[in-house]
């Protein structure tokens, strides 16, 4: 457990030393400070308006980071050699995965809060509201994001980095997709097997709603526990069988 | 050597690479033994694709073997736990580039059992040790090829470690950086602590090396004490000044002669040397030294390297 977290926080520190999450984040912020300028409904955006394009914006802006920071990390750390001085010391291949996983995951649980806290102050600036709702929205999207570094993850075991993002879009595309894909009767039956990911999809409950109820919140993080724990648990198996 | 007294011990390695589409698989490792006594420092040897690398990753678990045990200390050094003990320095080492040479030291070190307590002043101890005080918070991105194997050594003995495998540890080092690294191996067994060296650096090898295992194509080629297997037998090797000429008595029984200014170099029959201490004697020249010929490891590993070649041809 020590060595995980020591390797967690590895991971933190050199991720934050990035350029990447900053200028997402500095990116993505602008953005949402603008939204209430757009020249919608022509008084400007609407209080729910503002936190669905908002909560979209977000999304957008995790899901690139999650992948910028997650698809190269084992494939650069394979290539360059650094993962031998870590796992020549007593450290398990599935203590350093996991690890991997956890400080990543660390990371984006911070840029989330500060993405989030920037658009209260953008909400609170224009629409005099703090809308802590949207902190719903944010821990639907952090729990989606480790999902989404878990596949990746697991899969940069094997694979480089386009492969890794190309894999995981695809996969967050069909864990989306179950009512497109099995929509038509006879299916149904199906749906219970499918790998969805539709617990996550809370944006129009907590742009337009009053947020979810606990049960939803339990779903997710269900589904969280089962996608990552699933995927991690490949990750390890497949870097347990590599050869370095 | 009794079991106590080997630190690693490695039977029958084995590793073999399927190739996809080909019906041969290639062999990168062919039943390798090596069994390294405690607190000696153990050289591995070998042309480019003998096996060494892949030996090594073995031991230490980041290569998969295909057959054979791996021990240090007793325990399967392919497990964790069996690593406690070890200190590693990779080829060529690289470390996440963000971090300062500080936060570098501080993890290693604290994943190879140096305590919280501990560890920034071992970190420091050990970054003076290998000649970078002052660069503490320096991010490893603004460090030299040199400085980078030098923090690769710190992280390597940062835990107090039993064995210490070094692959390749001069590499990219100026003159003064290697000869402060056979120092800090020479001072690591003074200590008792066991050092594996894979290098390219002969030289280096043959001034800290009580043993040295030589590969190639994935084979042990020899095995044995540098003395052993540097001597050659019945031979006595003659460093004489002072002659006008070389004598014709000793120039009849005198072999591999060299002569740089007025220094002589040869090599006579061990029976022979009484005759030509008196020949030179006689001669009105000086015998500065009478040593057991021994021939330059450059020259050993040349011709053994030679010799498995054409078996292999034939």
């Amino acid at each position: 457990m020590n060595r995980m977290v020591l390797i967690a926080r590895a991971v933190i520190t050199d991720s934050i030393r990035r350029r990447v999450p900053y200028v997402i984040v500095l990116f993505a912020g602008a953005l949402a400070a603008a939204i209430p300028s757009l020249p919608n409904y022509g008084m400007g955006v609407e209080p729910a308006v503002f936190r669905e394009v908002s909560l979209a914006l977000m999304y957008v802006a995790v899901i690139v980071l999650a992948l910028a920071l997650a698809a190269n990390r084992l494939p650069a750390e394979f290539e360059r050699r650094t993962v031998y001085a870590v796992l020549a010391k007593q450290v398990s291949r599935w203590e350093y995965l996991v690890g991997t996983w956890a400080g990543l995951t660390v990371v984006m649980t911070a840029v989330i809060a500060a993405f989030t806290v920037v658009i209260q102050v953008v909400a609170v600036l224009f629409y005099g509201d703090p809308m802590w709702v949207l902190w719903v929205g944010a821990l639907s999207m952090l729990l989606e994001a480790g999902v989404v570094i878990a596949v990746a993850v697991a899969i940069s075991t094997l694979m480089g980095p386009v492969v890794v993002v190309v894999a995981t879009l695809t996969i967050l595309f069909i864990g989306h997709s179950r009512s497109t894909l099995l929509g038509g009767l006879g299916a149904a039956e199906l749906s219970y097997f499918y790998p969805s990911l539709d617990s996550f999809n809370i944006m129009l409950p907590v742009a337009h709603g009053n947020g979810v109820s606990a049960l939803a919140v339990v779903s997710m993080l269900t589904v969280f526990v089962g996608f990552t724990g699933l995927a991690l648990l490949l990750g390890v198996v497949m870097i347990g069988r590599k050869d370095l | 050597m009794s079991t106590n007294d080997v630190a690693i011990r490695v039977e029958g390695a084995c590793k073999t690479y399927k190739r996809i589409g080909r019906s041969h698989a290639h062999m990168a490792v062919d039943g390798v033994s090596l069994k390294v006594e405690r607190g000696t420092i153990h050289g591995l040897l070998g042309p480019n694709g003998a096996g060494k690398t892949t030996t090594l990753k073995m031991l230490i678990g980041l290569v998969r073997p295909t057959a054979g045990t791996f021990e240090m200390l007793g325990e399967d050094s392919t497990s964790p736990k069996g690593r406690r003990s070890l200190g590693f320095l990779p080829e060529q080492p690289y470390f996440p580039q963000h971090l300062t040479a500080l936060q570098a030291l501080r993890f290693y070190g604290r994943l190879g059992g140096v305590l919280k307590d501990e560890i920034d002043g071992r970190s420091n101890e050990v970054l003076a040790k290998v000649g970078l005080r002052g660069e503490e918070c320096t991010e490893l991105s603004k460090f030299s090829r040199g400085m980078l194997q030098r923090l690769g050594i710190a992280q390597a003995i940062i835990g107090r470690p039993e064995i210490v495998v070094l692959d390749e540890p001069a590499s990219g080092l100026d003159p003064v950086g290697q000869r402060d690294v056979r120092s800090l191996m020479l001072e690591l067994r003074e200590r008792g602590t066991t050092v594996l060296l894979s290098s390219h650096q002969l030289s280096e090898v043959e001034a800290v090396c009580d043993r040295v295992t030589i590969l190639n194509f994935g084979k042990v080629a020899a095995e044995g004490h540098i003395d052993e297997l540097l001597n050659v037998s019945g031979q006595t090797s003659f460093k004489v000044r002072g002659l006008p000429e070389f004598p014709r008595a000793v120039s009849e029984l005198a072999s591999d002669v060299a002569v740089s200014g007025s220094v002589w170099v040869f090599s006579v029959e061990d029976s022979a040397v009484r005759a030509v201490v008196d020949a030179i004697d006689d001669a009105g020249g000086t015998v500065m030294s009478v040593t057991p010929k021994r021939e330059s490891l450059e020259d050993y590993f040349a011709r053994l390297i030679t010799l498995a070649g054409l078996e292999v041809a034939s």
